[in-house]
């Protein structure tokens, strides 16, 4: 009798991750597709106008790079807190709490010139996200408290905040008596470099190639694997875990905190909402999934993500299909990428069942 | 004559490059305790993993009760009987022991409060004192070894193996075991064994069989008929190796100084009581004895990756007792731990990053590393020590046992320390592996290192050291010269024996 086992292949296939997410995007179309004839949609039309409107022409490769941009940058967050194994999963609330930090410093100084304010409000979102992880690294570093439980009930409160700031302290004294924060000062946007393309592209792009140079090559980073690969082998080297798990967990913070300050630069309202993440934290983790937790390759599944989600909004009103199909795309890329991964070090094999059970 | 309640069969079981029994055999009877002795890699869990269907013989038979049976899969062999206990527990921390207990043989439908009390049954019946209601990860090692013994028990086992359980027990628990196990071959079922310990097979056990090189070397033994020191001379055998040329050694200042060193364990139980001992410049201090006596805490403690409970370490006239491990290393202290791949490396790390673990922080340029010269120390350690690599890039997991172990001392060496504290330095390695590390090691004494060197091995320890303490419970029972002790001296000293030293003053030790 014969039966089908998966075996580990002696060495995993080379290009077998890139090869995965291709994979994967083709499994979601066909059961998005599926779906979609089900729900009596016309599927052609969904896909070539998800298509057209992302990907077909330069003038919406703009909006594509521009909605990768904080998906990039959360699944850059989220991959360096992985790279200690660390599950950073509240970069959504640090990139809300980016933006508070961001428009904080936009009321403080209204009259700034336009560079200054930039780069000020940039750097306080920075400092805001590590200040919104600052919690959860001390209790994970000194008492061993689970970060993926912090890092998620914190988003909650930072939306919360928001709420609050809305209705209270920052509401516009324009806004006509309806809760809102008063619009960041005009000067405070960032440029455009062509079409609807904003600068934030490159100043991610920087970001992340910087940061996937600096952990290739730096002591941190050299540290950093050390202590991610075991805690004796780390104490050996004479590394203290407790130490980089504070600086990593604050890093990440400061990441996605930053993605908060691009997107608030960004808005054409410049208004603080709670829409500001728009779930960027959450899907960056899909992001640096599907990267398999490496800097280096989260820009590329980000942009795949853009296109997703900026076709999925383009199908909402013409022909009328709920946005979420987006969203469900999104997690059978995820879904399909992680089940095609499995045969980069795996294979199938027939063999003998007896064989199999000894 | 009763039929044999096990009968193993000219076992053969080959794995890939290595075969770990060939042509075992075993027979116990109904109603006693047997032991499975030998040295580690004798083939004794290989064996009993057969017997509880955990592996499929190659050749031979297995026989329970008289009937040959073939297991495929664990689940045949507690159908048929058979229970085992591993040396890593397989329990669910969150669950109670009750849940445990019943986990795969509980009946559809789960009454908690009549499962705790059949538990709670069982376990008086046994003699044990188990709470079913309290939850597995509150227990002490030895409780959660009754919670196994009581999983099989559940499932009435009619043979229950144990593999090594007083290895992680307290005198006082191994004792109650002793009493348990008594219990249960008063019902007619039967135990075996599994130990290196001579002490506790003389005192728990009817029978032994002993093992050697993955065959059997004598059958069903009446322990009460036989001594510890012929047991003893059973499990190592009189094989001589042909040495490693070792010249005469010519000690010089202390490099080392242990002093009324104490350690404890994750336990909160002493692993290292009290050993005060010196290694000097330019000559090997083998320690001797049975796994699990200390040796790992003592040497872990020295190289400062386990906290000091009392007393000082000393390395070179600097007193390193609380200091960091990488302090110690700089003052010229050299390890190569037990745990290679845990401690001493990163696996999924290139060689490289392995290779610049302890030197790395040489290499800072700002906030930056110096890779090229990281790739050059790499290469230098590659050349002098000859290990083999695909690449450098690679991940270090890709490499062969006997050149991962050449790598870590290649570097724990090109920092040309004072003194190496070696761990279990050729084990698990092949003939020419174990001969190449051994050549080193007498290398760096000839220079002027002083050598600590923890091995298992007592042929190894005979062949190379200049002097060879032994280590029973954490403590220094004796100290011997190699070239006029004996195997059956030292062998008698490991297990607790009376005989404890070939000189009558003992110098450097105090216990």
């Amino acid at each position: 009798m014969k039966r089908l086992v998966l075996a580990r292949r002696e060495t995993p296939t080379r290009g077998g991750q890139p090869l995965a997410f291709l994979v994967g995007l083709v499994f979601a179309l066909v059961v998005g597709a599926i779906l979609l004839w089900i729900t009596g949609d016309p599927v052609l039309d969904v896909y070539e106008r998800m298509w057209d409107r992302s990907l077909g022409s330069q003038n919406t490769w703009s909006d594509t790079f521009n909605r990768a941009v904080p998906l990039a940058l959360a699944g850059l967050a989220v991959s360096i807190a992985a790279t200690m194994g660390l599950w950073n999963i509240g970069a959504e609330g640090q990139i809300m709490f980016g933006a508070i930090a961001a428009t904080f410093v936009g009321r403080l100084l209204p009259d700034a010139p336009g560079l200054i304010l930039i780069v000020a409000m940039l750097l306080a979102a920075a400092f805001g996200g590590a200040l919104w992880s600052f919690g959860p690294a001390v209790a994970r570093s000194e008492i061993g408290v689970s970060e993926i439980i912090t890092t998620l009930m914190l988003t909650e409160v930072a939306s919360r905040l928001i709420v609050y700031l809305e209705q209270g302290p920052w509401k516009d004294p324009d806004g006509f008596g309806f809760p809102g924060v008063t619009p960041r000062p005009d000067q405070a946007e960032l440029g455009t470099l062509w079409e609807r393309t904003h600068i934030g592209v490159l100043i991610a792009l920087a970001v992340i190639i910087g940061f996937a140079w600096y952990l290739r090559r730096s002591v941190w980073g050299y540290e950093l694997r050390i202590a991610g690969s075991s805690e004796k082998a780390a104490a050996y080297a004479g590394i203290s875990v407790r130490r980089k798990v504070l600086g990593v967990l604050l890093v990440s913070g400061a990441v996605a905190g930053f993605a908060g300050g691009i997107e608030l630069l960004t808005t054409t309202t410049g208004k603080l909402t709670v829409q500001i993440s728009n779930g960027y934290g959450f899907a960056g983790i899909i992001v640096a999934a599907l990267a398999l937790m490496r800097p280096s390759g989260v820009a590329a599944v980000a942009l795949a993500f853009g296109a997703l989600q900026v076709g999925g909004q383009a199908i909402q009103t013409n022909p009328g299909v709920s946005p979420a199909v987006a969203t469900i795309l999104q997690g059978l890329v995820l879904f399909g990428a992680i089940g095609a991964a499995v045969f980069s070090t795996y294979r199938l094999r027939l063999v003998d069942r007896q064989v199999a059970e000894s | 004559m009763t039929v044999p309640a096990v009968e193993l069969d000219g076992i053969w079981k080959r794995f890939p490059g290595v075969i770990a029994n060939s042509g075992a055999n075993l027979t116990v009877r109904p109603g006693t305790v047997h032991a499975v002795l030998g040295e580690n890699g004798a083939g004794k869990t290989t064996l009993m993993n057969c017997l509880a269907g955990v592996y499929r013989p190659d050749e031979g038979a297995v026989r329970l009760g008289g009937q040959e049976l073939s297991f495929s899969s664990p689940a045949d062999a507690i159908a048929a009987g058979v229970g085992m206990v591993h040396q890593e527990f397989r329990l669910v921390p969150t669950f109670t022991v009750a849940e445990n207990v019943v986990l795969g043989a509980a009946p559809r439908i789960i009454d908690q409060g009549g499962i705790e009390a059949s538990v709670a049954d069982l376990a008086a019946r046994f003699g044990f004192d188990a709470d079913p209601a309290r939850p597995v990860w509150q227990l002490s090692m030895g409780e959660r070894q009754r919670v196994e013994i009581l999983k099989a028990l559940w499932r009435d086992a009619n043979v229950l193996i144990l593999d090594e359980p007083t290895a992680v027990l307290t005198p006082q628990e191994a004792v109650e075991l002793g009493e348990v196990l008594r219990r249960m071959v008063a019902e007619g079922r039967s135990v075996i064994f599994i130990s290196h310990k001579l002490d506790e097979v003389v005192s728990f056990c009817d029978e032994a069989t002993v093992l050697r090189g993955g065959a059997t070397v004598a059958a069903s033994l009446s322990v009460a008929e036989v001594d510890a020191s012929e047991l003893a001379q059973l499990m190592v055998g009189d094989v001589a190796v042909e040495p490693v040329p070792v010249a005469v050694a010519m000690p010089g200042d202390p490099a080392l100084t242990v002093d009324a060193l104490s350690v404890r364990d994750a336990r909160g139980l002493l692993a290292v009581d009290d050993v005060s001992l010196e290694v000097r410049s330019g000559e090997i201090v083998g320690i001797a004895g049975v796994a699990g006596n200390g040796q790992r805490a003592l040497t872990d403690a020295i190289a400062g990756l386990e906290p000091v409970e009392s007393g000082t370490i000393t390395v070179m006239q600097h007193d390193v007792t609380s200091a960091p491990p990488q302090r110690r290393f700089r003052a010229g202290l050299a390890y190569v731990p037990e745990d290679r791949l845990g401690v001493g490396l990163a696996p999924k790390l290139p060689v490289t990053e392995n290779a610049m673990m302890r030197a790395y922080r040489k290499l800072r340029r700002g906030p930056m590393l110096a890779w090229d010269d990281a790739d050059q120390l790499t290469d230098q350690i590659i050349r002098e020590f000859e290990v083999k690599i695909g690449s450098k890039d690679a991940p270090l997991a890709s490499l062969s046992g006997g050149n991962l172990q050449r790598l870590l001392l290649g570097r724990e060496l090109t920092g040309e320390p004072d003194i190496l504290v070696a761990s279990q330095p050729t084990r698990g390695l092949d003939v020419a592996g174990v001969r190449a590390i051994q050549r080193l090691i007498v290398q760096q004494r000839d220079n002027g290192t002083g050598v600590l060197m923890v091995s298992e091995d007592l042929d190894e320890l005979l062949a190379l050291a200049d002097r060879i303490l032994v280590m029973v419970e954490g403590r220094i029972v004796g100290e011997f010269d190699p070239r006029v002790a004996t195997r059956a001296d030292i062998g008698a000293a490991m297990i607790g024996g009376s005989d404890r030293s070939t000189r009558p003053d003992t110098e450097g030790v105090s216990s």
